[in-house]
Order: C-alpha cells, then sequence, then structure tokens
C-alpha cells in the first residue's frame, strides 16, 4: 500500500475514533504511525474532520419537532410498529402492535397551503368576526376548552346541528366551514372545521399537518368525516401540544 | 384483558418515543444538509418516522433500526426531488489532491455551526450525503453504504472529493462572512472630528 492509498482509506476513518477495531483500517493506520509525512497528514486530516463534526453537533432540531413527531402518530391513529425491545434498552421483551394506517393518513404539505388553511391563518387575526352560539356550539367550546380533551381523538361534531343552531359559519370556496373559538391556558384558538367531502382535493384522513406565517400558526388533519385546521398566535409548539 | 393492551399500547409508545428521541437529531442534521430550508429537513425527519412506525417493525436491532432511518430519509429526499444527470457525470471529476492545512482547521473551529452547515450545502448533492453520515459519525463507512446503496469504494473516493469541496466552500463562506462585517467607526470617527 502506497501513501496515497492509504490517504483514500484513512479518508473515512471517523474522526471521533469509532473505527479504531475496524480491520480496513488497520494497515493503514500501521502505516500512518511509521510514516512521518503520512503520520503528520493523517492528524491534519483527523483534526479537520473532528472541527467539522464538532460544528455539526451543534445544530439543534427546530423546538416543536419531537412533539410533531410523536402527534403525528398519535393524531394519525398510528400505533408504532411492533419492535422488539433493542439491546440498548437492554430489555428482551417485545411488544407487538398492529397498525392500521395508510400513508394517507400522514401529513401531506399541499394541506399547509390550501385554501381552508390558508383561510384559517387571515381570519384567526379578525377576531372581530368571531362569535357563536347555541346548545351544540356551546358543548363542542366546552369539549375544545376542557385540558384533558386530546383533539387528536375524535372530536363529537354534529355539522349540521351546529350549522343550524348558531355555531358561527364562513365560506370557504364556496363551501360551509364552521368556526368555534376556544381558551386553554389564557390563549385563544379558532378551530375551522369543514366536512371532507366538501374539499375533495384534499385527503379524507390526514396527519397533522403544520403551517406557520409569522402572526399565526396552524395545525390541520382530518379524521375521515371532518377536516379540521385549529389556528392561533401561540405558535406551533403549543399547538401541538393540543393534539 | 383490556388493561393488558392498555399497557402494551402504552410500552409501544414509549418505545417508540426513545427511538425518535434516539434518532431525531442526527437525522434532522442529516437532512438539514440535504434539504433547502429547516422546514424541509423537518418534514423529511417526520416523513421517515411515519414510514418507521408502518413499514419498519420487521428490524429487531437498534443498530438496524438507525440505518433504516438514514437509509429510508435519504430516499424519501431523492424520491422528493428526483436526481439530476449532473449527479453521475460528478464521478468524473478528479478527487481534490489538496492536503488539510493547518489554518483550514483553525478556520472550522473560528466558524458558526450555521456558516458550516451553509457550506456543506453547497458540496455537490452525490458527495453531501455521505459527507454529512461520515461528519455525524453515526454510521460506519459500511453502513453509509448500505444507507445510499452504493459501494463501499465509491463511498471513500466521494468522502475524499466532498471533502475537497467543503474546504473550498469553507473558505468561500469565511471570506463572504468577513466581507459583511462593517468597520466600527465609533471612536476613532469622533476623534478625527
Amino acid at each position: 500500500m502506497n501513501n496515497q492509498e492509504a490517504k483514500f482509506i484513512l479518508g473515512g476513518y471517523r474522526p471521533g475514533g469509532h473505527d479504531a477495531g475496524d480491520a480496513m483500517f488497520c494497515e493503514a493506520l500501521k502505516q500512518a504511525q511509521a510514516d512521518p509525512v503520512l503520520g503528520a497528514w493523517f492528524a491534519r486530516e483527523q483534526a479537520h474532520d473532528a472541527a467539522v463534526a464538532a460544528k455539526l453537533r451543534e445544530i439543534a432540531p427546530p423546538a416543536g419537532l419531537r412533539e410533531a413527531i410523536l402527534a403525528g402518530a398519535r393524531v394519525s391513529g398510528t400505533k408504532p410498529a411492533a419492535w422488539r425491545r433493542p439491546v440498548w434498552m437492554a430489555m428482551a421483551a417485545s411488544v407487538a402492535v398492529l397498525i392500521g394506517v395508510t400513508a394517507a393518513l400522514w401529513p401531506n404539505r399541499a394541506a399547509a397551503t390550501a385554501p381552508l388553511t390558508k383561510f384559517a391563518m387571515a381570519d384567526a387575526l379578525e377576531i372581530s368576526k368571531h362569535g357563536g352560539r347555541g346548545a351544540a356550539e356551546r358543548e363542542l367550546r366546552g369539549d375544545l376548552t376542557e385540558a384533558s380533551t386530546r383533539l387528536s381523538g375524535r372530536l363529537p361534531v354534529d355539522f349540521a346541528a351546529l350549522a343550524k343552531t348558531g355555531c358561527r359559519t364562513v365560506d370557504v370556496d364556496g363551501q360551509t366551514v364552521l368556526e368555534v373559538c376556544f381558551k386553554r391556558d389564557g390563549t385563544w384558538f379558532h378551530c375551522y372545521i369543514a366536512r371532507c367531502g366538501d374539499f375533495p382535493a384534499l385527503a379524507a384522513k390526514q396527519g397533522p399537518v403544520f403551517a406557520e406565517n409569522g402572526k399565526i400558526s396552524a395545525v390541520t388533519w382530518a379524521d375521515g368525516a371532518h377536516r379540521f385546521v385549529v389556528a392561533g398566535p401561540a405558535g406551533r409548539e403549543t399547538i401541538a401540544r393540543l393534539l | 384483558m383490556e388493561r393488558n393492551a392498555a399497557l402494551k399500547t402504552s410500552m409501544s409508545s414509549e418505545v417508540f418515543s426513545q427511538l425518535v428521541d434516539a434518532h431525531y437529531t442526527p437525522l434532522y442534521r442529516f437532512a438539514l444538509s440535504l434539504a433547502k430550508n429547516s422546514a424541509d429537513a423537518g418534514d423529511l425527519v417526520q416523513q421517515t418516522f411515519f414510514i418507521w412506525a408502518t413499514k419498519g417493525h420487521g428490524l429487531r436491532e437498534a443498530a438496524k433500526a438507525k440505518s433504516w432511518l438514514f437509509t429510508t430519509l435519504y430516499r424519501e429526499f431523492l424520491r422528493a426531488r428526483r436526481r439530476e444527470a449532473r449527479a453521475t457525470s460528478l464521478e468524473d471529476l478528479a478527487p481534490g489532491e489538496a492536503d488539510v492545512a493547518a489554518e483550514e482547521v483553525d478556520r472550522v473551529t473560528r466558524m458558526d455551526a450555521a456558516s458550516v452547515v451553509a457550506a456543506l450545502r453547497s458540496v455537490d448533492e452525490v458527495f453531501r450525503g455521505p459527507l454529512t453520515l461520515f461528519y455525524l459519525e453515526d454510521l460506519s463507512y459500511q453502513e453509509i453504504a448500505e444507507a445510499l446503496d452504493v459501494p463501499i469504494g465509491t463511498v471513500m473516493s466521494r468522502l475524499s472529493r466532498g471533502k475537497a469541496q467543503l474546504r473550498a466552500a469553507l473558505a468561500r463562506e469565511e471570506t463572504a462572512a468577513k466581507s459583511k462585517v462593517v468597520p466600527f467607526e465609533g471612536t476613532a470617527g469622533r476623534k478625527q472630528a
């Protein structure tokens, strides 16, 4: 092996020493120890690689990504796949869970830019127009306000009764959409509810898709019967916690 | 019976949470180097875990789960974006021969993480995948080869060329950053006046 070949191989040697036990690197490492020129090259290469790796480790995922992943599985009705507990958990127990969702349930970016979401994000800023009445609206608002209600569960929506008895309705692309305001932990949110059949371009079953425009954050999902958009100024992370 | 079912579900949710906790950060860093922006990177990570939840149930070992997640994320990225014909022609480029100079190490240390990621993003895509996985240190060269579905020799070659491109990009980033610095004229200016 000449030095050029050794360099080629050592270029794949990770800076953290993870590959120290890998036989493929042995000969090249020995050569780097024996040859001062190659050794100096390898030291600089490793120092550079370590510096870049350290910078990458400084990158943190955006706030709320973890919650969005977990909420996504929950709101879609996804049960995590059967998974034998891994070695690193030092457990041998296996977990058997059925999965009953299809890819159609998972976030689709198109939903975030769909007219309904756009409308909700604009309308959530114009709270002077909001307001509703009627027993059905009060009942739904009560459920939405209740801290223990996870919006990912099936919400009790009787669309016709709500529309007939005084729940606020708005028109989006010629379709009737309900809007109910509710408050959690002192923050107002606005829940828009449409019938899935009224928006055939969007998947009837879909996991949460988040959208933000600087002022308002929103999440939209569909449970087969209804499409929901919840919008408010509290930020994506806070909205994700409602799911 | 019902209690057992509830227990199973709660255990599996916990396991899924632990899987997410163990891997979502490096996956996001990898996605960020590939995608156009942070939002797209987040979407890629979410999509990857969804596919895990629906298809990854046959995997038994944590190490395989990790490789599987990186592989799936990369495939999802390619699927969403479609390979450019240019990617293969880059294979014919001559490898970067220039060795690392001592000051290049100092340069990286001086730069902030965002600038280093910006430099990494400017590396040609065909080299960027293996290069980022290498720097994340989560996968060995063999696992990178499996994840990207290329031979080991190709990984080594792409690392060599990718590193050369990255060094050039880091130099450009630093120069660009310096040119944005506006000299402070406060005290000197007042004295002269």
